[in-house]
């Protein structure tokens, strides 16, 4: 393979702008998701099935630290057939579908606006304007199976699969700053918008408030088998043993 | 490097603070990233190819490592749960800001 | 560890509320007199942390019972955000510093309806209701409050603190309890619970105030009301296993008993060592001269 000359105006013109053009443009998203963000309304019975939940894990995990009739007392509380707190409590089913409420396809709007949307715009921008420059050349060997990703919109099966053209390079420095935007903006930021992206696709059922129902039905499983195991019971021993 | 610890130092459960733990997390994190920067930048200065660079790597954050276990001296479960976890984490998102430096630094100095 | 307050610049004078209040200090005076003598001719100069810094030095005001300083920094406030909720919270906390609590009152009533979700403004509601002497509507309040976020720590601790004040032990032993749930490392939590559980008498609360005690004293060893509870638990059910004649148990609680004193004659004769080098006793001479 015959080593390539590269102009060293395109590494002045298409390599930094587009490395710079990328930080840049998470930063100025940062701030502008900042101003959009809105304060999200919470319903008090949001509040309330949340704070629950806690107490009922919290009994869970360190009700080894009560007697076993005041465990028992809390256990028959949330999950007594007839009075207990998950059995009365009845929450609609909230399959919530976001384009019955106004509120919620805002929020998504604007999630929209300040993470697609840039990516887009930007991205199609820099296919443009960059379009067809080989930027630059990874410095380790690479497979074929590179090439597509690598070598985005310049289409020559014998160039050696480790070169770069510009318009994945913006893709590997939209995904590569990641970590960056975290040591500059401080951590969550809104500038990592990878991270958005995942979450996008993992499921969008982590951004919806969570069905109270099958929630309390999960926890009330998780209570009724919990076994109550008195943590104290060999606290006098111990003590005696490990300070003399 | 933040100065926090476990709540009781007994033997047998070891209760951790969890926003210590956090705190410490964040910054070890911190120095993470710019090690991978940094050291990125340095390999693609020095025009490391291929395996080198990799190595250059591992040697990277194998002395992060050790420059940690001197901070932290011999007491270092007093901050970190396990030092196995400490070299070992990030391990793979971390190398992705070091090729990214790499290849840019690279590109600059070496390719045109 | 004193500051002279007139010779700080303004960067520091900052700094030092920063750091209070992020350590949550209270040093009200201190706040106050650094705001009036540096920081109040600067407000602009301080950029981004302009508001947390007025709603510290509002506080610290109140706390001082300076109310002109306090209307002061609620008026920059509320021109800058007029209508907010947080704001309002403000003015209810100087009516209430003011002891006119049915406005307040009525302010914070304003305040719930706007935002229902807001639990500092419940929690303050019930304070004033603690501050009237109406300790029954408080706890009234209180419970309901705690319907609502049944997992407010602070919320269960002044629960208890009230039914202790009411002698309604069981149920300050209940609200206990809960706080050992949220917080089972906590070796005060533990040691509340055994002084309640030791106080409501009888054997099973002996037993059981026995237990937190020693898990107190796991917990943090200088802990030194746990180890004067826990002898004087022993010492309780000592007697009673004696009189009842159950040897085994006895012999047990004797063991610890025994431990419990001398573990407590050792932090005595240690406590009783260590000043006589430097501390006291000099501080009384050193008096003692200038008198």
């Amino acid at each position: 393979m015959v080593e390539l000359l590269l102009d060293p105006n395109i590494r002045l013109w298409v390599f930094l702008p587009i490395v710079i053009i990328t930080f840049l443009v998470g930063i100025v998203r940062h701030y502008v998701s900042i101003i959009l963000s809105s304060q999200k309304k919470i319903e008090l019975i949001q509040v309330q099935d949340s704070q629950v939940m806690i107490r009922a894990r919290l009994l869970r995990e360190n009700g080894k630290y009560l007697p076993r009739q005041s465990f028992a007392m809390r256990r028959h509380w949330f999950n007594n057939e007839e009075t207990g707190y998950f059995k009365v409590q009845k929450r609609a089913a909230t399959s919530q579908n976001p384009m019955t409420d106004p509120g919620m396809m805002t929020d998504m709007l604007k999630g929209n606006v300040t993470n697609v949307l840039p990516m887009i715009v930007i991205g199609g921008w820099i296919n443009w304007m960059f379009s067809g420059f080989l930027t630059t050349k990874v410095p380790f060997p690479l497979t074929l199976r590179f090439k597509p990703m690598l070598q985005r919109g310049v289409e020559l099966t014998h160039l050696d699969a480790s070169w770069v053209s510009s318009a994945s390079w913006y893709f590997l420095n939209v995904f590569g700053l990641r970590t960056i935007y975290a040591l500059v903006l401080g951590e969550n930021n809104a500038a990592d918008q990878s991270k958005i992206m995942q979450e996008q696709m993992s499921g969008a059922a982590m951004a919806m408030p969570p069905d109270p129902k099958a929630a309390f039905k999960a926890e009330w499983e998780a209570l009724e088998i919990t076994e109550h195991k008195w943590a104290l019971a060999n606290v006098e021993a111990d003590l005696l043993t490990t300070e003399k | 490097m933040s100065v926090t610890k476990g709540k009781d130092n007994k033997p047998e459960p070891i209760a951790y603070s969890e926003a210590a733990l956090r705190n410490n997390a964040v910054v070890v994190e911190y120095c993470r990233t710019s090690m991978a920067a940094l050291s990125g930048s340095t390999a693609g200065v020095l025009g490391l190819t291929g395996l080198y660079g990799f190595a250059f790597y591992v040697f990277a954050v194998v002395s992060l490592w050790v420059m940690f276990m001197l901070k932290t001296g011999p007491n270092w479960h007093k901050y970190y749960i396990s030092r196995q976890s400490l070299l070992t984490n990030g391990f793979f998102g971390a190398l992705f800001t070091y090729v990214l430096f790499w290849t840019f630094i690279y590109g600059m100095v070496h390719v045109y | 560890m004193s500051y002279n307050y007139e010779e700080l610049s303004f960067d520091e004078a900052r700094d030092l509320l920063r750091q209070w209040r992020e350590s949550n200090e209270r040093r009200s005076e201190e706040v106050v007199e650094l705001w009036l003598t540096i920081l109040s001719d600067g407000l602009d100069k301080i950029g981004n942390e302009k508001h947390v810094l007025l709603e510290q030095v509002i506080f610290a005001a109140l706390d001082c019972h300076c109310y002109s300083v306090a209307n002061n920094c609620i008026a920059i406030l509320s021109n800058e955000f007029p209508g907010s909720l947080r704001v309002k919270r403000y003015q209810a906390a100087r009516l209430e510093a003011e002891e006119k609590y049915t406005e307040a009152v009525m302010l914070l009533d304003k305040i719930v309806r706007a935002d229902e979700t807001n639990s500092a403004v419940y929690k303050r509601m019930i304070a004033i209701r603690k501050a009237r002497g109406e300790i029954k509507q408080a706890i009234e309040d209180l419970v309901d409050y705690l319907k609502k976020f049944i997992s407010d720590v602070e919320a269960w601790q002044e629960l208890c603190e009230l039914y202790l004040q009411m002698q309604d032990y069981s149920r300050a032993a209940y609200c206990a309890e809960e706080l050992i749930l949220h917080q089972p490392h906590n070796h005060l939590m533990h040691q509340r619970l055994a002084d309640i559980r030791y106080t409501m008498g009888g054997i099973e609360n002996m037993e059981l105030a026995k237990s937190y005690y020693c898990q107190a004293l796991k917990l943090n060893p200088d802990n030194m009301r746990a180890l004067l509870g826990l002898f004087l638990t022993t010492n309780n059910l000592l007697n009673h296993y004696k009189s009842s004649g159950n040897s085994s148990k006895r012999k047990e609680v004797w063991k610890l008993c025994q431990w419990a004193q001398s573990q407590a004659t050792k932090r005595q004769q240690a406590a009783r060592a260590a000043p006589a080098a430097p501390g006291l006793s000099q501080m009384m001479l050193a008096l003692a001269i200038t008198e």
